[in-house]
């Protein structure tokens, strides 16, 4: 019999006066309850409670008491602008992927070694991951401003005629995903930069020797060295991009006629500032069920080998 | 033709120059080993005939053509490094034939060649593996594959041993004495431990302060060192190093004596001593003393003799084994 088998075989109050004497649920009693609290209070808590909610027809005052069932998700389901807050969603999902990654894997493939320039642009190049949001989202409206910005002056310069891309239907998102990408590109950059550090001086050298180029070492040293931290700022980069908010608001407020709403800002617009709580709540849900699946998923498919 | 010639190298990181003006030349076919103390610029001379560090001047020339400004991976050389430096990502098999990859040789070819150097170095039943799940002396053939595949004119291997336990550094010393007999290849190789330098070298080059001290066969450097940093870092035990006062000299400023060339006597010797350890390894057995007026003697005696530590003894050197070095280091030739 092995020894498993004989602990399974105790009695339980045998088992319990084990435990009990050996420390581990004294330990489990004292260490377990604040971070079960704290947890629950500011996790679980308002997680359950926007669940509840979303139930409701709500307005936010008083007690929720109009039940509504699912009536508010199928609202959701059938609102274009939800459906293009989605769109918009995944189309930030897809640029942070394939451009704003890419680019800065390239910066900090150029400027990851350890050298005074590099310092300077490093910083340089940071220094938007650093700016607050809404100031960030500020900053470029007046970029952007078809009478005083700097894109009026440069198509003034070129004699072409001045345009307002953040109220224009077609192009205002693809100004806002430029914000993004110049935003949050440096923070990837960092992430890759310390990855980069770590890739052993002498493999890059032995690949010199075997008569690999620049960009083969990248492709088959760098690259392969540092697929875990891609990795995790793909998994940054997706949950960031389901958070989008704070710089679409003072850039466009979800305009114009709501074709830059992403699905917070939806859930901001149509749930908190309309007094629509139980429907902004369903629509939290939904975007909890988004970043769950996405957290599962990289569980699951990038997680899985480092178990064993 | 494999020969390597150094001619006038120096080496210089900022204001500070670690190889002033050196002149090597390494036999074509010769395993030269590159021997000195941490920091005497060995390994930076070997990045030097790799092209991984370029010379602040001087000319690097392999097989009789100068290659000062040529890629790495067109000297024809192949660099086995301390740390290994095999790829992770990559299977064995894949680590091995990397470099033959990159030069896009045909596949047969490459499995024909990855093949033979699984062979040689019996690695055939690991070709699938990742280097994470190896020993570390799996991984340092692997290493070594990947020089042999690739047929250089000249091997270089930094330190390889180094991170391999006691037991596996003797084994892999004798595995590649065995290579460098069946390539028939030129060796350059660098190492701090002397011994690796006396049992693998047909040529060693002591190295102090990025000068060389000198150049030699190993039992040429053992029995006549040219210089008293030569004669202190050759040998194991090392060459007791005493004042001239010793044997009476006083111009000479060192007088040497390895420890297997001093005899125990138990009266009327040269210098009465008290043992203070006794080392007993079986073949040998070696006893630090410590002789009056003279100083610390380490002495070496065959292994059927039995001392004990506190036992006084009367220590007699053999006048014709005595090395004689002057105030600038170097060695004094005395008529005796």
């Amino acid at each position: 019999m092995t020894i498993a088998a004989a602990k399974r075989r105790l009695p339980v109050s045998e088992r319990l006066r084990r435990s009990l004497s050996n420390g581990r649920v004294t330990a489990a009693l004292v260490l377990l309850p604040p971070a079960l609290i704290l947890f629950s209070l500011f996790v679980m808590l308002p997680l359950g409670e926007s669940a509840y909610y979303s139930f409701f027809n709500w307005n936010g005052y008083g007690t929720p008491t109009e039940f509504v069932g699912l009536e508010n998700f199928e609202r959701i389901a059938g609102h274009s602008i939800f459906h293009t807050a989605v769109g918009n969603t995944l189309k930030i999902v897809a640029v942070s992927l394939f451009l704003q990654m890419p680019l800065a894997l390239l910066l900090a493939l150029l400027i990851h070694r350890k050298t005074p320039t590099n310092a300077v642009f490093r910083l340089i190049f940071f220094l938007p991951y650093i700016l607050a949001e809404v100031a960030a989202g500020l900053i470029w409206s007046f970029v952007f401003d078809g009478n005083y910005g700097i894109t009026a002056s440069i198509a003034g310069f070129f004699g072409a005629e001045s345009f307002f891309i953040l109220a224009d239907r077609e192009w205002a998102f693809a100004a806002v995903m430029t914000v993004i990408v110049w935003k949050y590109f440096g923070f990837h950059m960092m992430i890759y930069i310390a990855a980069l550090q770590s890739v052993p001086e002498d493999q890059i050298e032995a690949a010199r020797i075997e008569g690999a180029r620049r960009l083969q070492i990248v492709r088959y040293v760098q690259i392969p060295h540092i697929k875990p931290a891609i990795v995790v700022s793909a998994f940054f980069a997706i949950i960031g991009a389901l958070q989008v908010f704070d710089v679409i608001i003072p850039l466009t407020n979800g305009g114009p006629s709501n074709q830059t709403h992403t699905i917070v800002t939806y859930l901001y617009t149509f749930g908190l500032t309309r007094l629509n709580i139980g429907f902004g709540s369903a629509v939290g849900v939904i975007l909890f069920i988004a970043a769950i699946t996405v957290a599962l998923f990289y569980q699951r498919i990038f997680m899985r080998g480092k178990q064993a | 033709m494999s020969e390597v010639q150094l001619q006038n190298i120096t080496k210089s990181f900022g204001a500070m120059t670690v190889i002033p003006n050196l002149n090597l030349t390494v036999p074509d076919g010769s395993f030269t080993v590159l021997v000195g103390p941490s920091g005497c610029g060995k390994s930076t001379l070997l990045r030097i005939i790799s092209g991984l560090e370029m010379p602040s001047s001087g000319d690097v020339l392999i097989g009789g053509q100068d290659v000062t400004l040529e890629e790495p991976s067109k000297r024809g050389i192949s660099m086995v490094f301390q740390s290994y430096a095999l790829y992770p990502h990559m299977t064995v098999a894949q680590n091995i034939d990397f470099g033959l990859r990159l030069a896009r040789m045909p596949a047969a070819e490459r499995e024909a060649r990855v093949a033979e150097a699984a062979r040689i170095l019996a690695l055939e039943d690991y070709l699938d593996r990742k280097p994470g799940q190896l020993s570390g002396g799996q991984r340092q053939r692997v290493a070594i594959g990947r020089s042999i595949v690739r047929h250089p004119k000249v091997f270089l291997f930094d330190e390889p041993l180094s991170n391999l336990d006691a037991a596996l550094r003797t084994q892999m010393r004798v595995e590649l004495a065995q290579l460098h007999q069946s390539l028939d290849a030129t060796m350059i190789y660098v190492t701090h431990d002397q011994v690796e330098a006396m049992t693998l070298a047909d040529q060693i080059v002591v190295m102090n302060a990025g000068r060389i001290e000198q150049v030699g066969a190993p039992m040429e450097l053992y029995d006549r060192p040219q210089t008293e940093f030569v004669a202190g870092f050759i040998g194991s035990p090392k060459m007791n190093l005493l004042p001239g006062s010793a044997i009476g000299q006083e111009e000479v400023k060192t007088v040497g004596i390895r420890p297997e060339h001093i005899a125990v006597t138990g009266e009327g010797g040269d210098w009465p001593a008290v043992a203070q350890v006794v080392e007993t390894l079986g073949a040998d057995t070696v006893v630090y003393a410590k002789a009056e007026r003279i100083g610390d003697v380490t002495v070496r005696l065959p292994g059927n003799i039995r001392l004990k530590a506190g036992e006084r003894l009367s220590l007699t050197p053999e006048r014709a084994n005595l090395h004689l070095f002057g105030h600038d280091g170097r060695r004094m030739e005395v008529v005796q």
